[in-house]
């Protein structure tokens, strides 16, 4: 009898460990765009760190906010002084779930269409966010592409009336990840 | 008249300043990979104040080289703790360099410290010969 219980105790850690699987990228790329017709705003990080979880769907993104880079000095500057106050708040991050991970299989090559629900924590502002995107297994890897937009005012981002016909009012946000099994 | 025209040039030269050049800047401080995690570990706020912003020499063992699909490249620098690395984001034209380096070569790397998640991150690196 205490083998039997042994027996079934292993097999449920060996259950819980395969269905644990994580993958992770330290190497994730983040841009944005905030530009109108009159100028181009855009920016790119592309030290995010990300992990997923293929059991519960559960997904979490984090980024340094000074990890970003512009084409003009004076952007970077106000980006991170004016605008997302980066000393006070350095980190962005976003914890969600990918809604219908059971349809991805990750033993089997191919394009698979997400859905992500969590909440964005960013400018000391927590908001929900909902977005579709892909993943795309290929082997060991995962490549995922999503994409979405955020309103400034949500976040308390104000911006200044004299550069208001510069930069857009929502933001779109385009995430790509190159995951790798975390072993 | 030849004032206004001077500040509005100057003003033009400002706003389409591109951002500094980090490999032609002096650094404020050469440190390893072990000693600038645990800075970060025992004291972030401490260190964010340290370090952030602040270009660096830090040198250390690389445990792995990654090539994004641009050719971008990043190296990642042993620090002791299996869990966190520093993460050594290169500039795209260093490419080249960085493929003459292979995990477990001693490096010295210069870049711009962004904070740590994970990782301590620093940001358009070059290798310091």
């Amino acid at each position: 009898m205490k083998y039997y219980v042994l027996l079934v105790v292993s097999l449920l850690l060996t259950c819980l460990a395969f269905s644990q699987k994580r993958y992770f990228t330290k190497t994730g790329q983040i841009t944005f765009n905030a530009g109108t017709p009159v100028e181009d705003v855009d920016g790119a990080n592309s030290t995010t760190t990300s992990v997923f979880d293929i059991s519960t769907g559960q997904i979490e993104f984090a980024v340094l906010v000074k990890g970003f880079e512009f084409k003009r000095a004076l952007m970077q500057e106000h980006f991170n002084e004016n605008y997302m106050e980066s000393d006070k708040y350095p980190k962005a991050i976003f914890t969600g779930k990918i809604a219908n991970i059971d349809k991805v299989n990750f033993t089997k090559d191919g394009v698979y269409p997400v859905t992500v629900k969590g909440t964005l924590d960013m400018h000391g502002v927590k908001k929900s966010v909902e977005t579709a995107g892909t993943m795309k297994v290929s082997g060991e890897t995962v490549a995922s592409d999503a994409a979405f937009t955020v309103l400034l005012s949500d976040y308390n981002i104000a911006i200044p009336s004299l550069v208001k016909d510069k930069i857009s009012k929502t933001v779109n946000i385009k995430v790509n990840c190159n995951y790798t099994v975390l072993k | 008249m030849l004032l206004i025209l001077a500040a509005a040039g100057y003003g033009w030269y400002l706003y389409n300043e591109q951002p500094a050049d980090i490999r032609k800047q002096t650094p404020v401080k050469e440190l390893t990979a072990t000693h600038i995690i645990h800075a970060f570990k025992e004291n972030e706020i401490e260190a964010n104040r340290q370090y952030v912003d602040k270009i660096l020499i830090v040198s250390g063992r690389v445990t792995n080289i990654q090539f994004d699909s641009a050719g971008k490249a990043t190296v990642f620098l042993d620090t002791g703790d299996p869990l966190s690395s520093v993460t050594c984001s290169f500039y795209n034209d260093e490419t080249g360099a960085v493929k003459k380096i292979t995990a477990g070569t001693a490096v010295r790397i210069k870049g711009i410290c962004t904070g740590m998640l994970m990782d301590v991150v620093l940001n358009k690196c070059s290798i310091v010969k």
